[in-house]
Parts: structure tokens; C-alpha cells; sequence
């Protein structure tokens, strides 16, 4: 093995698809789908389909969801994903957030559910005909960074579990056939008393509250959810109750787990909007010399664009990192928070930078370049969720100095 | 396939200048300093492991190897002190423009004199900048045809090895009416007449390397010694300047590390307010950007230099865009570095102001990152690059090789 950053033949072959796809038919409907808050659904089925052709579920080719043959000895599937999410989210990123499947509900699932309930979760999504979600429920109006404060309560009652709270920005919370929801035992136990639950939609007790109208992502859908009394069967405690051993932090392990392998997907997908905004201001550049000098000569303007640029392929760089990391099954809690740091804060940086080198024009919603204007918006999010810039420093930063377990 | 893993033979080669790095010139950096070039047997032991000689190719004696292992050897060598990139014999930045300038046979015959046994202590030098800008397009040094000889005339600037080289390659204005597109390379040789060296230039850093003007007399070649580059002279000086760049930026990561680390170690060993200092999220959190400097940097590198093993030919955007990354990563090491460091890092009892001097002298050592920027900037936006953008020029800044 030796260094290398080509692509092989089969990323190629998504890459080329999946930008064949943003532009001949993702760019075209992404400002309407951010006006209706909603991707169409024969999109999605068409999504769905072509995946499933390509030999796996539509989500595993952007999300890392294992579609490789058994007994491959290295693993190219994180990598792989690092290419299609950069190359969709260029096009529109809220289209993979409405990617049918587990989506981040996934990886709790698959690290710590049994077999049985990896089969009961996972097989709804097999019919590529039916379009079907599932989500991540965390977040809590009083829980965003600091996730061992989560108040949302469960407690065992007979052959139920009773939970009581609400969770909030849960993407497709609204529209999720279940939710992979945690919940605490007794918050005086901090990460110890954290459990992790399949929440079904229908179970008694448990409703969507608000659907958030938000600055950018407009398409995705990002809920309120609300839980009184809500009777969860104890077959959909994952992992059983043999995983949370007295002081176990599992729970608390479930939640963290599933950012090592979405951080640096999160950052790519950044990565791929922040791109999107480059190359726009780019071309609008190369096709408007203005006053009577070639726009090369200014300075400013060339300076800026270099800068942008050479982020974005730094932050790219360390998303590829992480990314090749976790296919040789290397730890990588550092490198993913270096990626999704990296990614976020250099592609919010592009936007910011190519509205100003568009101009005024740029910041219109219903304007020319309504496109550019829209990426604006959707991308600040992807320096705040899945952990924020901050949050992604303090997980390096324990990284770095041995002894350091708070702040 | 993206892959960021060495095989064993390059581990090897990687280990083995780290561990000379590390074992040899890092405890002496400051001993380098003060005698201003370093000690005799970690020089004798650098040429006794052939670290100096990796870029040559095997035809003249050299080891031929990749510039993706070049990077990674230059990084380590400046991870231990980089003045020693310049310090140590060997052919230097000679090596990039024979390489690329130089027809098979010169290559040769040039190259070779640095692997043969007498050829230890040979160094080689580049004579770009100048004192003074030209009043036209190009540059101020002239090489005019006589009956039988090139006589080269004009006062060469912050030349690398100037004085103490075997041979410069010297680049002259062959037709002044042409701008850049009318410049020449010649190698001539330290014992021509009317080579003139002045004296040796005290630099803000790289404490070993030695640095002087240099004095072109109607210095008479012949034609032998001109480089022609090929059909096409002025892309051929592009390549270059570029492999050079990445040579330098790789210094730039060897200086970034080694910073960052000494940094990383004095927040953990340092305490205020009863607590190490890197317990405080703002001094953290610096400590974590700077990280992600140093190894994305790093990796912009390897691409490049990956792409260019791989095809034979570089990708401007990506040296461009790998350069200046690698040198603004290794000023912002330098400059948080002695931050964090406190009135600790202002004194020299610490080497982390060594650092930050290596690091803003490195910036000069190759095109800058403005210029770097321009060209990148301009092939982005599909412009023919204007040779006095990409090309490091006299009268924009003084460039040193």
C-alpha cells in the first residue's frame, strides 16, 4: 500500500452519477423543495431504486451503511460514502437528509441492538417501493451539546417502559416510522443512567409536536417530539437490559458512537455545499469582467477565492482522513471531530465569501442567484448539529491533554 | 483508491529520518545556531544515509525516488531543525530545475558529481532574485551570445549556497524584447572567472543555511551549460519552480509539527489558576486548530506530490493550494506557539521562537503565498497564468532558492 488519492473505478462511477443527477435534476427543484419544505417523493423512490440496483439500501451509499461483499479485506465503504454525500450535498444536501432508510437512527441500532432487533428495525426499509425513515432523537430543549443532561424520563413498568419528555430538531422526527430515542432512568446518574429505545410511530403516548421552520435545510423536516406516558414494549430497549449493567454508560456510548462514523460524513457533506458556493462565485467571476480590467488583476477578489478553495480542500483532506481511518478500522474520534470542524467552519466561510464576491444580487431568496442565496442558509447548520464547531475542539482537545475531563 | 498508508519500504525510509531528526538534530539546534552550520558528523551522518540524495535519479547515482518521498523526508528533516534542509551538501534546489531544465545527458553529468565519493561535501545553488527590479518585463540579468560563449552579466540576489556552491543555474534574459518568455538558464561553474560571491547574509532563520549575493561578471559559458528545458522553456521553469514549492512546503509541515508539539507539551506541563493550561478551552481549542493545520497541510502535500509520481506531470492547483496552506499553517503554529508559550516563548531559553523564525523565513524560501494564491486563483478561473504572477519575480518580492 502506498499513498494515494484517486478514485477507483467504482467511486468514479458514483461520483459522475450522482453529479449527473444534482445537476439534471436535483438543482433544478431545489428551490422548489426548500419553498414546499419538502423533497418529492418520486425523487426518493427513484433514489431508492437505482441504489438498490447498485447492489444496497439507498442511505448505505452515502451514509456508510456496509454494502460490501463479506470477506473483503479492506473496507472502502466509509470512503466511498465521503465521495457521494460530497457530490449529492453539492447538489442539494437536503436530499440526503430525506434519503429513505435508518438514517442516523442506524448506527445506534446496529452498534447495540441484538440480532433480532437489528432484523425487526432494519427489514422494514428492504422494499425499495416504500419510502420509509428513521431518526435520531437526542436533542432536548434543555440537552443540545451537553448531552448528559437529557431530562426525558423512563421508567419499567411491567412489561413496558413509561417515558416522559420531549425531544427537539429531530430530522424526519415527524415522518419516521421509529425513533432511536434516549432516554435517562435518573438524571442524577449523568451518562450512567442514559437508555437507548426504538421508539415506533403509533405507540400510545407518543406524538409529534412542532415541525420547525428553520433558516436554511428547509426541505428536511425537523421535529418536535413529545412523549406522556408513552408505553414503549421492553422489547425495543436496545441491546436488552443485559447491555446497561449498574453504572454502564452504554446509553451514553450509543449516542456518542454514532458521531464517529456521521462527523466526518456531516463534514463532507459541507464540504460539497460549500463547493457548490465556490465554483458558483467562481463562474460568475469568469463570465462578468468589470470596468476594463480583467478581474485576475484584482487582487482582492482573487485572493479571496484562492482562500476559499484551498479550506475547502484542507477540510476535505481530513474528511478523507477520517473517512479512510474507519474503513481500516482505525479509532478516529479525533480525526472525525477534526473532520467535521474543518468542513463546517470552511464551508460556511465559502458561502459567506461567495455572496460577497456575487454581490447584492446574492442575497435574494427570490433573486438570480436565489441558489447561491440558499446555501447561504443551509449551511450554518452543519457547524452546529452533530456537534457544534466548540463541541468538536473539546472532543480533540480531550484528545490532546491526558488528565483533561472537563472544562 | 484513497489511501493515506506507507508500505514497509517507506516506513523504512520515513523511521529512519525521523530518527535522524530527532536523535541528531534536535538536540543540537541551538549548537547549529550559534556556529551558524551544523556540526560535522550529523552532516557526515546525513550523507552516510543517503538523505540527501533521495531526489536524484538512479541514472546519476541517486536513490530515485518519488517526490511523494521526498516530501516526507523534507518534512521530517525540518521536523528536526529546518535550516538543516539547507544546510546539509547536496545539490539543494539545483536538483529541481537540472531536473526539469536539463536534457538527459546534462542531468548526468551534472546530478552525478553530487553521488560520486568526492562529491560529499558539493552543493549546488540557484540564482533567481535580484537586487534590484529590472525597468522592463524579466529580469535585470543578462545572458548575451558572443562568437563561441554566453557572457552572463547581473547581480544575483539571497542565493542559497552562494559562495560555498560548486555551480549555480543561473536565470538570465536571453532576448530582453521578450519579457519573461525571453529568459534562460545557464549552469556555471564557482570557478568561473568573474563569479563574484559577496558576503554571507544573516537570516531571520533557518540558521544554517548560507545565504549571499552573488555577482555575475560577463561570466563566459559555453553552450553546453544552457538548460534549455526542453520545447517548451517556460513551462519546463514552471515545473520547476512548482517542485521546489512543494519541497518547501513540506518544510513549512516539518516546522508546523514540530511547534505544535512543543506547544502541545507546554500546555499540558504548565499551570495557572491551579491547572495545566491547556485545561482552559480558549488555550485548547488553539491547540486544536493548530493540529488541524499541520495534518490537513500535510495531506494537500502528499496529494500533490501522489499525483504528480502517479502522472508525471503536476497539477498546479493543487501544489498552489498545498503550498500556501503549509506555509500560513506553520506562521500560525509559529506565532500561537510563542502566544501560548507567554513571555517563555519571547525568551530563548525555549526553542519555540526558533520555530517561529524558521517558519516566517520558510515563507520567503519559495513563492510566497500571495503569489502562490495568484496562480491559483487565475487557473481556477481558466485565465492564461501571466508568468509575472506565477513566476516568483524580482520586483514583487525577493525569492530565495
Amino acid at each position: 500500500m502506498t499513498i494515494e488519492f484517486e478514485l477507483d473505478d467504482r467511486q468514479r462511477t458514483l461520483r459522475d452519477a450522482v453529479h449527473s443527477l444534482a445537476t439534471t435534476v436535483i438543482r433544478p427543484i431545489s428551490m422548489k423543495m426548500d419553498r414546499e419544505h419538502k423533497a418529492p417523493d418520486d425523487l426518493l423512490l427513484n433514489l431508492n431504486r437505482m441504489t438498490a440496483a447498485m447492489g444496497g439500501g439507498v442511505a448505505s451509499q452515502f451514509t456508510g451503511g456496509s454494502t460490501e461483499p463479506a470477506g473483503k479485506k479492506v473496507k472502502s465503504v466509509n470512503r466511498t460514502a465521503m465521495i457521494g454525500a460530497e457530490e449529492m450535498a453539492w447538489g442539494d444536501a437536503t436530499v440526503i437528509l430525506n434519503l429513505p432508510g435508518a438514517g442516523l437512527g442506524g448506527p445506534p441500532v446496529r452498534s447495540h441492538g441484538t440480532p433480532e432487533q437489528q432484523e425487526r428495525f432494519f427489514g422494514i426499509f428492504k422494499d425499495p417501493e416504500v419510502l420509509r425513515w428513521g431518526a435520531y432523537g437526542l436533542t432536548e430543549p434543555g440537552a443540545g451539546s451537553d448531552v448528559s443532561a437529557i431530562r426525558t424520563s423512563c421508567r419499567k413498568d411491567g412489561k413496558h417502559w413509561v417515558l416522559n419528555g420531549s425531544k427537539c430538531f429531530i430530522t424526519n422526527g415527524g415522518k419516521a416510522s421509529w425513533v432511536a430515542t434516549f432516554a435517562t432512568i435518573d438524571p442524577s446518574l449523568g451518562r450512567a443512567g442514559h437508555r437507548v429505545f426504538v421508539v415506533e410511530q403509533g405507540t400510545p403516548g407518543f406524538r409529534v409536536g412542532k415541525i420547525e421552520d428553520k433558516l436554511g435545510l428547509r426541505a428536511s423536516e425537523t421535529a418536535e417530539l413529545v412523549f406522556e406516558d408513552c408505553r414503549v414494549p421492553v422489547e425495543n430497549l436496545l441491546g436488552g437490559d443485559e447491555r446497561y449493567q449498574k453504572d454502564s454508560k452504554e446509553g451514553f456510548l450509543a449516542a456518542m458512537q454514532t458521531f464517529d462514523s456521521t462527523r466526518p460524513l456531516v463534514g463532507t457533506m459541507a464540504v460539497g455545499i460549500g463547493r457548490a458556493a465556490y465554483e458558483y462565485a467562481r463562474d460568475h467571476i469568469k463570465a462578468n469582467y468589470v470596468l476594463s480590467r480583467p478581474v485576475p488583476r484584482y487582487r482582492a477578489i482573487t485572493d479571496k477565492l484562492a482562500r476559499v478553495k484551498r479550506r475547502l480542500d484542507a477540510a476535505r483532506m481530513l474528511c478523507w482522513r477520517a473517512a479512510w481511518m474507519a474503513d481500516l478500522g482505525m479509532p478516529n474520534s479525533k480525526e472525525a471531530s477534526m473532520a467535521k470542524a474543518a468542513g463546517g467552519q470552511a464551508a460556511v466561510k465559502a458561502c459567506i465569501d461567495a455572496i460577497e464576491l456575487v454581490g447584492a444580487d446574492a442575497t435574494f431568496e427570490d433573486g438570480e442567484h436565489a441558489l447561491l442565496c440558499k446555501w447561504f442558509r443551509d449551511i450554518k447548520v452543519f457547524d452546529i448539529f452533530e456537534g457544534t464547531g466548540q463541541i468538536q475542539r473539546v472532543v480533540i482537545a480531550k484528545r490532546l491533554f491526558e488528565g483533561l475531563k472537563t472544562f | 483508491m484513497i489511501s493515506f498508508g506507507l508500505d514497509e519500504d517507506e516506513e523504512l525510509i520515513l523511521e529512519t529520518a525521523k530518527k535522524f531528526a530527532q536523535e541528531s538534530l534536535w538536540p543540537k539546534i541551538r549548537e547549529t545556531e550559534s556556529a551558524r552550520a551544523l556540526p560535522l558528523d550529523v552532516a557526515r551522518e546525513a550523507h552516510a544515509l543517503g538523505l540527501r540524495a533521495l531526489g536524484i535519479p538512479e541514472a546519476s547515482g541517486g536513490q530515485g525516488l518519488g517526490l511523494g518521498l521526498e516530501c516526507i523526508v523534507e518534512e521530517q528533516i525540518a521536523y528536526g531543525d529546518a535550516g538543516a534542509c539547507y544546510g546539509l551538501a547536496g545539490p539543494g534546489a539545483l536538483l529541481c530545475f537540472v531536473r526539469e531544465l536539463g536534457t538527459e545527458e546534462q542531468q548526468r553529468e551534472i546530478l552525478s558529481r553530487y553521488t560520486a565519493s568526492s562529491g560529499s561535501a558539493r552543493r549546488g545553488a540557484v540564482a533567481w532574485s535580484e537586487c534590484k527590479p529590472a525597468d522592463r518585463e524579466g529580469l535585470r540579468t543578462t545572458a548575451e551570445r558572443s562568437a563561441n560563449a554566453w557572457l552572463i552579466r547581473g547581480d544575483k540576489a539571497f542565493v542559497v549556497n552562494g559562495g560555498v556552491a560548486s555551480e549555480y543555474v543561473v536565470l538570465a534574459q536571453v532576448d530582453p524584447s521578450k519579457g519573461y518568455a525571453g529568459l534562460g538558464a545557464f549552469v556555471v561553474p564557482a570557478d568561473a572567472e568573474g563569479v563574484q560571491p559577496g558576503p554571507r547574509r544573516i537570516p531571520l532563520g533557518l540558521d544554517a543555511a548560507v545565504i549571499a549575493d552573488v555577482r555575475f561578471e560577463g561570466v563566459a559559458v559555453g553552450d553546453g551549460c544552457r538548460l534549455t528545458g526542453g520545447n517548451d522553456f517556460s513551462a519546463s521553469l514552471g515545473r520547476a519552480f512548482a517542485r521546489h514549492a512543494l519541497l518547501v512546503a513540506s518544510r513549512c509541515v516539518g516546522v508546523a509539527s514540530r511547534t505544535w508539539e512543543l506547544t502541545q507539551h507546554y500546555c499540558e506541563e504548565r499551570k495557572a489558576f491551579g491547572k495545566p493550561i491547556g485545561h482552559f478551552q480558549a488555550v485548547a481549542f488553539t491547540v486544536a486548530d493548530r493540529l488541524m493545520d499541520v495534518e490537513s497541510g500535510r495531506w494537500m502535500i502528499w496529494r500533490a506530490a501522489a499525483h504528480w509520481d502517479k502522472h508525471g506531470t503536476p497539477d498546479l492547483a493543487l501544489i498552489a493550494a498545498a503550498s500556501a496552506h503549509a506555509q500560513e499553517a506553520a506562521m500560525r503554529c509559529g506565532d500561537d506557539g510563542v502566544q501560548l508559550f507567554g513571555g517563555a516563548g519571547f525568551v530563548r531559553d525555549f526553542p519555540v521562537e526558533k520555530c517561529f523564525r524558521d517558519a516566517r523565513q520558510l515563507g520567503l524560501m519559495g513563492p510566497t503565498v500571495a503569489t502562490l494564491d495568484q496562480l491559483h486563483a487565475e487557473i481556477e478561473l481558466g485565465v492564461l497564468a501571466d508568468p509575472a504572477t506565477f513566476l516568483p519575480t524580482s520586483d514583487i518580492q525577493p525569492i530565495i532558492l
